[in-house]
């Protein structure tokens, strides 16, 4: 019942809708009671002889009164309670999105992109379970039960009532016992389900692999434990999912046996009327819903409330990156000088950078080199604000970075990313990611930069294309392409390409890096690669190895030096040549 | 995948419906036995449940009106109800639980026939198609056919309980009963309203849903270039368009289920108890009524209408289930193929000699991508195949695997038609080096014997060593029963390249066909990498994509290729005596190297 009160800003936002609808609840419960009473007092009518056309039109006047009444009352709680239920959902799945939207990469890797969907589908399901049918079925079993048991102790007979109401509280204990085992089951066949999956996406994720082995047979060998597997599971499930109607069946038949029993004694006595016995046995049926669904209630508001626990601590989670008070808003420029002394990963104790101290003009490039893992990324990471916490620090235009509002700093940077994440959107507005307003004119003036204005009109529309998942596809090289244009539409004063080559010919990346440092005469830009040829002609290289600088200076002078860089440079351009770029 | 999309967002006509509902019944075909025996039980059902109101009312309209009861009449028919109860129970159990079990092994056997379907497939399907569109195929569109079966109880449930309901009270009364049908036309355009309307907009809602979801996806994936770029209130403002027009969507749902659904059954059914009183009370202002024969009545009418509201409920699932069902027999439909072998069992191949002769090839029938080639490679020799992207490299080990079949040429194996091998046999001595490893959830051990049973452990180890990924897998926790979890992340491309190597070396092909990797891998690796490759090159045919000057040197014939073609071959002595293109870009890398 906490989670009721834990939603009570909710409740209490939707006041008035709940009022009504609950009142409609309520209505309806009443006006329900009508039709059987009815059907009882004809009944009696009839038996005794002393029905007329005008009490006849007078009952069926209000029977017919009370099914428009029912229906009117229905359609409004039905519209209320399950509005607000989606309501809440929407609320709170705006909450949550809003929320990883202000959330920093250290969250994005303690909760993986599958976790943090599941919370933002199932866990939403479960909570407008409760807005909706929680609601709905708390306060539906106490107005219909109690009304209907009223109406059956004061309208019947109160002996009849407490003897064929006893076993339904039963109804309330078995579908709350049922309910735990189903979901403890369901939960069983839901894993081997989700087995199946993973070893369905794994095999045709590595079906070259299981053909090049000629291992089909074996692999639907495998596959077929999986779905026997699934089968076994869910049998588990049906044994008791099939209980369900056959239990109701059973309480309600000690009911009815009840009833007929004591009834029919009843009636023989005369002390009640036949009339009283069929309008009772009508109200007895009306009770199975409301008391089955008080041991539902419990189901959903367990699950429920564990679904808004982690949703709650989600939103609970804060961001280290947080703008200080007084931050410079006016945006950076200048020169660049990184100097840090030490930092590693948040909960990670291995040093990741030591001693990194690098000073870069305005104007100038910089050339970041080094094998995968030596830190280059890290470096990146660091001037784009991902990670506040290290030791030393990194200044533009003479002041900390942390100092300047997160605007101020990033939207100067043009950052193009190792894995080129397109949107599924146009490519123009993929482009023109950081302005959506932008003119045709200024983004194909970036396409033709990044090199790639001609392969996009040779796409079936155009920059009407589209991309990502239901777009069409692109090779490598022309997202990294498509994520330069994307980062140098806003001319930003720092640009920063992280390996964002590697999948592009040398002749394309000599027209973008030639076409860059025409255009960018004025600002600074930081390229990190595996290439060697992607940075020679830097104003100044550093070579990182295990997170510390090796090896500085201009592609002439680390030649000469003759260490880790040189020997690159001479296996790569033997290695390009030989993959025939230039035949 | 375009068919696909139409299929998703438009309602089919109802000829294609039954069509595709006829195609996927088949699937149902081996438990048709118990599916009958289920729905004989829910006839079982639905009579019993006309049998009970009839207890009471002949207790009452016998026993109590003519006051001729006594106690153990009334503990006879007590009990009586209570016994059919009893059977009711035991029926209805078995009914659900039957019915459920067929459906889930239905489902079961869909998704065994997919799977195999889609293993006879050949490379073509796979590149060309997502593999998230397969996965979904395999995995949710086939769990929906669960819903889908269901809904078959849900309407024949529905349809026993009206037919059989009417029936009784045609039994009890035929008057009265008459009257009641009049109700049949009201339900049928209620049903048919409701399904017009809620289909649209259930439909609507989904893909509403679903494109929400794919925001969310994309958002959470793409959230560092968001954030790196500034957009986040830009998003946020999107994402609250597509959060409201979803509400928008569930909302116009609500609204359709409150006026149209269980409020309007609701209400038929109390019209309908007006109209049974109105006749019986009628009457009864002519002559004398027997009472329980209204309660009989009114319970019946009850029966006739309450399976409605499920049923009318259950019919989105229907289309879901139709939509389902006919993205699966699409697949099932295709037809591409693994290329067929005149399998001659005698064939086998013994020295591993290789003749490509005068052939030709295309992905899409029209551009040849490989053309007239011709090459030999000795039974023991290295070829290595040099080229820039899309020179027919590639190709030329889709031909050879016959992961695609050539249009034109031979392709021949010792002498022998590459066809006329059956496909095992190819498989086992041809072995096959990726450029990717791909490594599965499992062992060491499960990753070099790659599902062949008959792989001995000691084989494994002997195989390892021989590539040398011993030393690094002895170094692991369990060693050869190391867990490698999902696509071996937690190893670096080198340990997997040489994970690779052995589940390739342990299978002892006599032809080897490497596909390089470009991408640099640290150099202690790349020391073992080179070495193992020398190893497993060593008395084996080898036709390799090659990248490493050490494979290229060592060829024992290269091909240079270009647009499809061989432009130059020799051993590298011989090519860059013969001072072609082959020479051009040996000087030029000289000269870079002398300039440095």
């Amino acid at each position: 019942m906490d989670i009721f009160k834990r939603l009570g800003w909710f409740f209490r936002r939707e006041k008035k809708s709940y009022m009504i609808g609950i009142f409609s609840l309520v209505t309806v419960a009443l006006l329900q009671l009508i039709p059987p009473r009815i059907i009882g007092i004809v009944v009696d009518e009839i038996e005794t002889n002393s029905i007329t056309s005008q009490s006849l039109t007078f009952w069926l006047g209000i029977l017919a009164a009370s099914a428009v009444g029912q229906y009117v009352f229905r359609y409004i709680w039905r519209m209320r309670i399950w509005g607000n239920a989606a309501k809440l959902e929407q609320l709170v799945r705006e909450q949550l999105y809003n929320h990883f939207t202000s959330m920093d990469s250290q969250f994005f890797q303690k909760y993986r992109a599958g976790d943090l969907m599941a919370h933002a589908t199932n866990d939403l399901r479960g909570l407008r379970m409760v807005a909706g049918g929680g609601i709905l079925t708390m306060a539906d079993a106490i107005s219909v039960g109690l009304t209907t048991l009223l109406a059956m102790i004061f309208l019947v007979d109160w002996r009849l009532t407490l003897l064929a109401v006893f076993p339904l509280p039963l109804l309330a204990i078995t579908s709350r016992i049922l309910g735990r085992k189903l979901h403890l089951r369901f939960k069983d066949a839901q894993a081997s389900f989700s087995q199946l999956n993973d070893k369905v996406q794994e095999s045709i994720q590595g079906v070259k692999v299981l053909k090049t082995f000629g291992q089909e047979k074996e692999d639907i060998e495998e596959f077929k434990i999986q779905t026997d597997n699934v089968v076994a599971k869910n049998r588990l499930v049906y044994k008791i999912d099939s209980l369900f109607d056959p239990a109701i069946t059973l309480i309600m038949g000690v009911s009815y046996f009840l009833t007929i029993l004591v009834g029919g004694i009843l009636i023989t006595g005369n002390e009640i009327t036949i009339g009283d016995f069929v309008t009772f046995i009508n109200y007895i049926g009306m009770l199975v819903w409301p008391m089955f669904a008080i041991g539902r209630l419990f189901n959903i508001i367990e699950r429920g409330s564990a679904s808004y626990d982690r949703i709650e601590n989600l939103l609970r989670e804060e961001s280290s990156i947080v703008e200080r008070d007084g931050s410079i808003e006016t945006p950076i420029n200048g020169n660049l000088d990184f100097d840090i002394k030490k930092f590693s990963y948040p909960d990670d104790e291995t040093v990741t950078l030591q001693n990194v101290h690098f000073k870069l003009n305005k104007g100038h490039t910089m050339g970041l080199v080094g094998k995968t893992g030596a830190g280059k990324t890290t470096i990146l990471k660091l001037l784009l604000r991902e990670y506040d916490a290290y030791k030393g620090h990194i200044q533009y235009g003479g002041h900390d970075i942390r100092d300047y509002t997160l605007n101020a700093l990033l939207q100067q940077v043009g950052y193009v990313p190792q894995d080129n994440y397109l949107f599924s959107t146009t490519i123009r507005d993929n482009i023109r990611f950081a302005d959506p307003t932008m003119p045709q004119s200024v983004v194909e003036e970036a396409a033709k930069l990044a090199d790639i204005h001609e392969d996009i009109l040779n796409l079936p529309n155009g920059y009407d294309t589209q991309v990502g998942e239901r777009g069409v596809s692109l090779s490598g090289g022309q997202k990294q392409r498509i994520s330069i244009a994307r980062a140098i539409i806003t001319n930003p004063e720092l640009m920063i390409l992280d390996d964002s080559l590697s999948a592009v010919d040398a002749k394309t990346e000599e027209s973008i890096l030639s076409g860059l440092k025409r255009k960018r005469r004025n600002q600074t830009t930081i390229i990190a690669a595996h290439r060697i040829s992607s940075v020679m002609h830097a104003e100044e290289i550093i070579v990182v190895e295990q997170g510390t600088i090796v090896e500085r200076g201009t592609h002439k002078e680390l030649l000469e030096l003759d260490g880790w860089y040189k020997d690159m440079y001479q296996q790569q351009q033997l290695e390009q040549k030989l993959e025939g770029e230039d035949i | 995948m375009e068919q696909q999309e139409t299929i998703k967002n438009k309602t089919m006509p109802f000829k294609q419906q039954m069509h595709v509902l006829k195609r996927i019944l088949k699937y149902a075909h081996p438990y048709r036995f118990q599916f009958a025996f289920a729905i004989g039980l829910s006839i079982v059902l639905a009579i019993i449940n006309a049998i009970l109101p009839r207890i009471i009312q002949v207790f009452i309209d016998d026993h109590i009106t003519p006051g001729a009861a006594t106690l153990s009449t009334i503990i006879f028919f007590a009990s009586l109800h209570f016994g059919v109860t009893l059977i009711r129970m035991v029926v209805w159990y078995f009914e659900l639980y039957i019915f459920n079990m067929a459906s889930e092994k239905t489902v079961k056997n869909i998704r065994e026939s997919l799977y195999t379907k889609l293993h006879s497939l050949g490379m073509r399907f796979f590149d060309q198609t997502s593999t998230g569109w397969i996965i979904t195929r395999a995995t949710n569109d086939t769990e929906a056919m669960k819903d889908f079966w269901n809904v078959f109880l849900t309407i024949m449930q529905g349809v026993f309980g009206v037919v059989i309901s009417l029936g009784a009270m045609f039994f009890l009364d035929a008057s009265v009963a008459i009257w009641i049908l009049l109700f049949a036309p009201v339900l049928l355009l209620v049903i048919r309203f409701y399904q017009v309307y809620s289909s649209k907009t259930y439909i609507e809602m989904k893909s509403k849903l679903s494109s929400l979801n794919t925001k969310l996806a994309e958002t959470i994936n793409g959230m560092s270039i968001i954030q790196q770029f500034r957009q986040e209130r830009r998003l946020q403002k999107e994402f609250e368009e597509t959060n409201q027009s979803y509400y928008d969507s569930r909302y116009s749902m609500v609204r359709i289920n409150a006026i149209l659904l269980s409020p309007v059954i609701n209400f038929l059914y109390t019209l309908a108890v007006v109209l049974i009183l109105a006749i019986f009370g009628v009457n009864a202002l002519q002559s004398p009524v027997e009472v329980g024969i209204i309660y009989a009545f009114t319970s019946y009418a009850n029966d006739f209408f309450r399976p409605l509201t499920r049923l009318m409920d259950s019919l989105s699932l229907f289309q879901d289930g139709i939509i389902s069902s006919s993205r699966i027999l699409t697949v099932m439909d295709n037809e591409e193929y693994v290329p067929e072998q005149e399998d001659n069992p005698d064939a086998t191949i013994e020295i591993g000699k290789i003749e490509f002769k005068d052939v030709s090839f295309s992905y899409d029938g029209k551009t040849d991508v490989l053309k007239n080639i011709n090459f030999t490679v000795n039974p023991g020799e290295t070829v290595a195949l040099v080229g820039h992207t899309g020179s027919g490299k590639s190709s030329i080990i889709n031909v050879l695997m016959r992961f695609y079949d050539f249009q034109s040429g031979e392709v021949l194996i010792d002498g022998r038609s590459i066809k006329e091998y059956p496909m095992r046999e190819l498989r086992q001595k041809t072995g096959l080096v990726l450029q990717d490893s791909f490594l599965f959830y499992g062992t060491i051990k499960d990753n070099i014997r790659i599902k062949n049973d008959q792989i001995k452990d000691g084989e494994i180890i002997k195989a390892a060593k021989f590539v040398q990924a011993d030393q690094f897998i002895e170094d692991l926790p369990g060693q050869y029963d190391a867990k490698v979890v999902e696509r071996g992340a937690s190893f670096s491309s080198g340990q997997k390249q040489l994970i690779s190597f052995a589940s390739t070396i342990v299978r002892d092909p006599k032809i080897l066909i490497l596909d390089e990797a470009t991408a640099n891998i640290d150099t202690e690796t790349e020391a073992l990498i080179q070495e193992g490759l020398n190893r497993m090159r060593k008395g084996r045919t080898t036709v390799a994509i090659a990248h490493r000057l050490s494979t290229i040197r060592d060829a024992d014939q290269i091909l240079v290729l270009d647009n499809g073609r061989i432009i130059e071959r020799g051993s590298h002595d011989e090519l860059i005596a013969s001072g072609g293109k082959y020479k051009d870009m040996y000087e030029l890398q000289n000269i870079g190297l002398q300039l440095s």
